[in-house]
């Protein structure tokens, strides 16, 4: 969906798009599932444009539903991985505190 | 532009479109109760990315790049695992098997003497119906010969009288009771114009009904299809409500995160 934001992409132009970024490793044939439930959600949109080099192509953009719902999941992911980062650190925090109280005592 | 298999217009090798084509129908054989328009316009997608990936592709061997291609792009039951109806998707997934049992033992004690009922009463209404249609042409069929053979014997009484005298002597021809009566009023070539009228009358009714028959046929026909699409949809909503799953997110099992 990220990918979709502020460009359209077809099926197999979005598939370069994420392997290109390095990120993800998938099927290729395995976004057209997902991207077809979002169609049908109303998520994305979609139209068949005739290209000069072959087939036509079924590009996808994201609707403006598809956008409100992508920013509410980008919140909801910052809020994820603020809490999860926080975890991490509170162990570290505490290590390091036990050591100074050691300093200290010695 | 379709990776169909012997079309001249492939714009792939030989051998390649044949891989492609195998495959597509691999595809395609996943995809029966996907409604084909909805079937169409995924085959034109993937047709679309597997010729771009072709294209794409590096190499100088053709199979195997075409092979490269496929195999990146997955196996047909991954690809259309979304466009099928959720029964055939949920595999290891919980089901509820003792629901299921019971639903089986419900249909089968009550759904299926109830549906047997009411398709009994609609075969018997179709039946009738027919039955109808077949009457209706075997009475157009009878005023039509009973108009030939009329005019027939007009024909005979007007032109020649001494065989038609010769036919009722011998009792192949036999106007009896008021008709017969009436008739005796008349020369015998007023007899022939009159066998010639009573005839064309009988005629045209025939002539007529087979006419209408088409309509009756056509509206028949109308009606048997409608019933038997009506009965299909039953069968396909019920099949489907037995199938349905609850909706849930996007299903990202199948994309994996790669480490960085």
């Amino acid at each position: 969906m990220g990918a979709l934001y502020d460009e359209r992409h077809y099926g197999y132009s979005l598939v370069r798009v994420l392997s290109e970024s390095g990120s993800i490793s998938l099927k290729e044939g395995t976004v057209y599932p997902i991207l077809a439930r979002l169609d049908r959600d109303g998520l994305v949109r979609s139209e068949w444009v005739e290209s000069d080099q072959g087939p036509p192509r079924k590009y996808y953009a994201l609707t403006s539903a598809g956008r409100q719902l992508f920013d509410a999941l980008s919140l909801e992911l910052d809020v994820l991985v603020s809490l999860v980062q926080q975890k991490w650190k509170a162990p570290e925090q505490s290590g390091n505190n036990r050591k100074r109280l050691a300093v200290r005592k010695g | 532009m379709r990776f169909e298999k012997g079309k001249a217009m492939n714009p792939y090798p030989e051998v390649v479109a044949k891989i492609a084509g195998d495959y597509m129908e691999r595809v395609k054989s996943q995809l029966r109760l996907v409604s084909t328009q909805e079937q169409g316009d995924f085959l034109r997608e993937i047709e679309s990315h597997l010729y771009e990936a072709y294209q794409q592709m590096p190499g100088e061997d053709d199979v195997a790049r075409i092979l490269a291609v496929l195999r990146n792009f997955g196996e047909p039951a991954e690809v259309v695992s979304d466009r099928l109806p959720g029964a055939l998707v949920r595999s290891g997934t919980k089901r509820n098997l003792p629901l299921y049992v019971a639903g089986g033992i419900l249909i089968a004690l009550f759904g299926l003497p109830l549906g047997s009922a009411g398709a009994g009463v609609l075969v018997g209404l179709l039946a009738a119906v027919a039955g109808l249609l077949v009457a209706y042409y075997a009475v157009a069929g009878s005023f039509l010969l009973v108009g030939a053979v009329t005019m027939l014997m007009g024909f005979l009484r007007i032109l020649l009288p001494q065989v038609f005298e010769r036919l009722v002597t011998l009792g192949y021809i036999q106007f009896n009771g008021p008709v017969g009566e009436f008739l005796d009023n008349f020369s015998p070539a007023y007899q022939g114009l009159l066998l010639i009228l009573f005839a064309s009358v009988f005629a045209a009714a025939g002539w007529g009904m087979l006419r209408m028959g088409n309509h009756l046929l056509r509206g028949l026909r109308f009606l048997f299809s409608l019933t038997f699409d009506w009965m299909r949809r039953l069968g396909q909503g019920a099949r489907r409500r037995l199938r349905r799953e609850p909706r849930d997110e996007p299903r990202l099992s199948r994309v994996s995160y790669v480490k960085q």
